[in-house]
């Protein structure tokens, strides 16, 4: 399951769908908006994507999970838009027999989704200045 | 300052008619050359044209003037090319001279805007150099000199063209690689024209989608972009940098997506190619993992 979502993410809910009579393990991620950042405060996080080629290499990402583990189920949602502190803006679950390549599995969902998945976030922070954070390019 | 010199005072012998007059694309070549050199930043453009006695020179100074340039009507019938861009020399050196002045046939109609603009960027890095674009072992114009090899043009042997200066200064001569469409040919014979007219009509528009940090500086989420013949991803790298100023330092660092693929700058655009800027992503320190590649992406653990 891979979805992009403007809407709150139920992240028990996505949990949920991975669970399987063959699985002994189930890892989920949630990627969730942070207040600090150094010493500098986040009033509020905006996510936004190029939605086409963020599905297209989502699912590249599990094919290739799939390829490496014995994955059962697998869940990937990313939220777009406004997000509050707090909120969550990506949840990757997967399921596997044992616990060791779950958590393997989800870890490199997670990073490899972050390095590869055109997805940006814009930080507003709370003295009002605005910043993509795109690493290596500094401050916009 | 930059200033271009366009010789347009010779004979159109083997068009059997002012083939600087004829149009490509609705419009004449010599204003064509004239818009793309100031399009592409010269200042100042000095066009000789025949003298007044010919009949094709009035028509020629109101469409070089039209486009933007300046005008010399030579006394005399000038001898040769170089005879013409000794007259706008002179011209230029009562003047503050410029820092370069850009030198091109008047029926080069591969002259783009954007090849202008990326040779005087060249010739700002290296500014005691002589800059030409190429590709493989082929030269094309317009050439950028700086001032002081301009001055030398007066001093070469008689009989010598301008050529020859670039011989004598080879070392001082800086290649800019280019794409083989955009160098220039000459239009020496109707064939030539409208050999010209079907290369033009088969270059392209393209739409390119801009997302968060290209976005924000372009403020706009689409741009099109009309791009040469058989142009690749380097191409619009480098298009669009010039096009759109404020994107410039960022399409350094930006990757392009060519159907929702990353994609190397060699990898060829056709119409209908959807084309995306993607700036660094957001998390972890991801950028090194991104390089221009045609090949698809491994996965590293």
């Amino acid at each position: 399951m891979i979805e992009l979502t403007s809407l709150p993410i139920d992240h028990a809910a996505v949990t949920e769908r991975v669970r399987s009579e063959r699985a002994g393990a189930v890892c989920t991620f949630l990627g969730t908006v942070r207040e600090l950042t150094s010493l500098r405060h986040t009033l509020y996080l905006d996510y936004e994507a190029y939605p086409e080629m963020a599905k297209k290499k989502m699912a590249e990402l599990e094919e290739e999970a799939r390829r490496r583990w014995p994955l059962i189920e697998l869940a990937m949602v990313h939220r777009l838009g406004h997000l509050d502190l707090g909120e969550v803006s990506v949840v990757v679950a997967v399921s596997c027999p044992h616990r060791h390549d779950a958590f393997d599995a989800c870890r490199w969902l997670i990073d490899t989704l972050k390095e590869v998945v055109p997805i940006w976030k814009k930080e507003t922070w709370a003295d009002g200045t605005e910043e993509w954070v795109h690493p290596g390019l500094g401050p916009a | 300052m930059i200033a271009a010199v366009v010789p347009a005072a010779g004979k159109s012998e083997r068009m059997g008619q002012p083939k600087l007059l004829l149009k490509l694309d609705g419009q004449t070549l010599l204003a064509r050359v004239v818009s793309a050199l100031r399009a592409g930043g010269v200042r100042r453009v000095i066009v000789v044209t025949p003298p007044a006695e010919k009949p094709e020179s009035a028509a020629l100074a109101a469409a070089a003037e039209q486009a933007g340039a300046e005008i010399i009507v030579p006394p005399t019938q000038p001898a040769e090319m170089r005879t013409s861009v000794e007259l706008a020399i002179e011209r230029l050196a009562r003047d503050l001279p410029p820092r370069h002045i850009v030198l091109t046939p008047a029926d080069s109609p591969g002259i783009t805007a954007d090849l202008v603009a990326r040779l005087l960027e060249a010739a700002d890095c290296f500014r005691t150099h002589i800059v030409v674009p190429s590709c493989g072992a082929r030269r094309g114009h317009p050439v950028v000199l700086p001032w002081p090899a301009v001055v030398q043009v007066s001093a070469l042997p008689q009989g010598m063209g301008v050529n020859a200066l670039l011989h004598r200064l080879k070392d001082q001569v800086l290649e800019l690689h280019v794409s083989s469409s955009e160098i220039a040919g000459d239009i020496d014979t109707p064939e030539d024209l409208s050999c010209w007219k079907n290369t033009l009509g088969a270059g392209a528009r393209y739409t390119v989608r801009l997302f968060a940090l290209a976005k924000e500086r372009a403020g706009r989420s689409e741009i099109e972009i009309e791009l040469p013949p058989a142009a690749r991803v380097g191409d619009l790298r480098a298009v669009l940098g010039v096009r759109v100023p404020a994107l410039g330092a960022l399409m350094q660092s930006a990757l392009i997506a060519v159907d929702e693929e990353y994609a190397g700058d060699d990898v060829p655009l056709s119409p209908g190619s959807r084309i995306a800027v993607i700036p660094p992503v957001s998390g972890g320190a991801g950028i090194h993992l991104f390089e221009r590649t045609a090949t698809p992406l491994e996965y590293s653990p």
